[in-house]
């Protein structure tokens, strides 16, 4: 049995991880409490997920021209994303080798160097340092730049997704996406997608794994959370949120796949592209979506959405980081993916859905953000690990996948159970643990 | 500066004075009436750019990106037994200043700028939030009244510390 005397702030990390592997049991549908509001945990979380494994940074249609760069966080630290003057996309860590300055402020911008603002030294955008001030008087003649580049990054993209990861042993990207590639096809890889305008952010009091835990597996909430929306007409019942599958692969991956829909939720003009990027099991699945809500682990999450504005059916694509910033607040950074060869009309009616349902003005949006909020709330400190306060992660533990599903992974059919969330606290438990 | 554009800065002050009354109350009615139908209504995304390169704001993406119907769509919601967001409502406090009239044709069009904050209380919470910005207005004169026909949300935060905007600004 376990102590009822736990405090996780005064326990070797060792001794925090050995509780963790008694306490929760994904398998058995226990998750406690305390793992959305306890410092210590946070503070292991930062080490063993997300130093370690792939994050997501940006979108390769956000820096398409030569030199054009963005600013990112990875892990908590700043890292500049460059399209170098030969095309290649490369990750610096955003801090000058001399003194450790910020090099660059800006969210985004097209520049082939940067200039640091202490002392001035300039590196190229593909990290090398090519300019020292008075470098020949105050160093001497020989003196050598070359170990002085920027820190570079690892980085990769599936679909035109860039992720980066601080660990040099981390598995590839196509290795760690495995399975949940096929889907991934369908979000980001159906047609040349673009970003439309800067990422949104907003803050949040809430703990970052609410939002993965939300999207990766909670269809049943759609029902009473976004109540609201089936007021207003935008879809169809209470229960539609049901219907369709419940799918995850391997190291936590998962999403709800929303079907049937006797409406294409895609530009029609389009039929041809998608068809010749996806295969036929990929372009049948397309066909029938009715909407697409997924987590690709640990907190990118991701979204089609098929719903009814001003009397007219759109569907909006979109993809939603949840940053950690401490155990209780993360910055919700959002973007808006679109076909590049969808209509004017098109791409403007989709930005126009997204803005009003996900948007930090998104009339589905809101009303999450509540709950997130008063979760964290509720979940954090000392009594909750104390009392050893667990929630409830049965649902569908009785049921069997279904073997007859044209996708990968393991597929259930209808949406309310919890066999994802399962799955990414089984992943998460297993990096935290290891 | 003319008495008559004196006259019709203190006119638009109240107005703007009225409309965060409303808006602060809860009214959403009240505050709809004082939309024109032709309204654009929009927040756009604050961006951090290098140096003093402008606009420093998106032209690609908002907050809000509205006209009547889909504010429309916003205080049917909010008037909904679901819309948890705002159950029960933020205290809000709107405070408008610096009003300035830039354009002036009587009874006929009128553009004016001020600066808006919001403050944000909700719940037991004792954080608040706090939301400010610049708002850049147009005016038509419908039926022997002002209705807002345009407005611009410039916030001044590049990452909004408020939960969501299940409130107008
Ligand atoms: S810290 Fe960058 S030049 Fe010295
Ligand atoms: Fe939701």
């Amino acid at each position: 049995m376990m102590k009822t005397n736990i405090n996780l702030e005064e326990m070797s990390q060792q001794d925090a991880i050995e509780y963790l592997k008694e306490s929760v049991q994904p398998e058995m549908g226990a998750i406690p409490a305390s793992l959305l509001g306890d410092p210590k945990i946070y503070d292991i979380e930062h080490k063993k997920v997300f130093l370690k494994t792939w994050l997501f940074i940006g979108h390769e249609s956000e820096i398409p021209n030569k030199n054009d760069f963005i600013t990112r966080d990875l892990a908590g630290y700043s890292v500049i994303i460059s399209r170098g003057s030969d095309g290649e996309i490369r990750g610096l860590y955003n801090m000058c080798t001399h003194r450790g300055m910020k090099l660059c402020r800006a969210d985004a911008g097209n520049k082939s160097s940067f200039t640091c603002p202490y002392h001035g030294f300039n590196f190229k955008n593909n990290g090398d340092c090519i300019g020292v001030p008075l470098q020949k008087d105050i160093y001497g003649g020989d003196f050598d730049k070359s170990g002085l580049g920027l820190h570079k990054i690892r980085i990769d993209s599936y679909k035109g997704l860039l992720f980066g990861t601080w660990n040099d042993q981390a598995e590839p990207l196509e290795d760690f996406l495995g399975e949940f590639k096929w889907y991934l096809d369908i979000l980001a890889g159906r047609a040349e997608m673009e970003v439309v305008g800067p990422p949104q952010r907003f803050v949040i009091h809430s703990n970052w794994k609410i939002g993965a835990d939300n999207f990766v597996g909670d269809s049943y909430h759609t029902m009473v959370t976004h109540g609201s929306i089936v007021k207003l007409g935008m879809v169809p019942s209470a229960t539609y949120s049901k219907k369709g599958y419940q799918i995850h692969t391997t190291n936590g991956h998962g999403l709800n796949l929303g079907t049937p829909n006797p409406d294409f939720a895609f530009p029609e003009e389009l039929k041809e592209e998608y068809k010749s990027n996806l295969t036929e099991e990929q372009y049948d699945v397309l066909c029938n979506l009715k909407n697409m809500i997924g987590n690709i682990f640990p907190n990118l999450s991701f979204l089609i959405s098929h719903t009814k504005v001003k009397g007219q059916l759109i569907s909006n694509t979109s993809v939603r980081l949840w940053r950690p910033i401490s155990v209780d607040k993360m910055e919700v950074i959002t973007w808006l993916l679109v076909e590049k060869n969808a209509s004017s009309d098109w791409k403007r009616r989709s930005r126009e859905s997204f803005i009003l349902t996900f948007s930090p003005s998104g009339i589905f949006e809101q009303d999450d953000t509540e709950v997130f909020t008063d979760i964290t709330a509720a979940a954090s400190g000392t009594m909750p690990l104390v009392k050893q306060l667990t929630f409830n992660y049965t649902m569908g533990l009785h049921r069997k996948p279904v073997e007859d599903f044209i996708g990968p992974g393991v597929v259930y059919d209808d949406k309310f159970t919890e066999a994802n969330q399962r799955n990414f606290y089984r992943y998460w438990l297993d990096l935290m643990t290891s | 500066m003319s008495l008559e554009k004196m006259l019709a800065t203190y006119e638009f002050e109240q107005w703007l004075y009225l409309e965060a009354k409303l808006l602060d109350d809860i009214d959403f009615d009240g505050w709809f009436s004082l939309l024109h139908p032709d309204i654009s209504y929009s927040m756009p995304v604050r961006v951090n750019k290098e140096g003093i390169e402008r606009p420093d704001y998106s032209l690609d993406m908002f907050a809000f990106y509205d006209d009547i119907e889909l504010l429309k769509i916003r205080v049917d919601r909010l008037k909904t037994d679901y819309a948890w967001a705002e159950i029960p409502p933020s205290r809000t406090r709107r405070s408008v200043n610096n009003v300035r009239l830039l354009e002036y044709a009587p009874n006929e069009k009128a553009v004016v700028n001020s600066y808006l904050t919001i403050y944000r209380s909700r719940s037991t919470d004792i954080h608040h939030d706090l939301i400010s910005g610049e708002r850049q207005d147009e005016f038509t004169f419908v039926d022997g009244e002002w209705k807002l026909s345009k407005r611009v949300f410039i916030v001044d935060q590049t990452t909004l510390n408020t939960r969501n905007l299940a409130i107008f600004v």
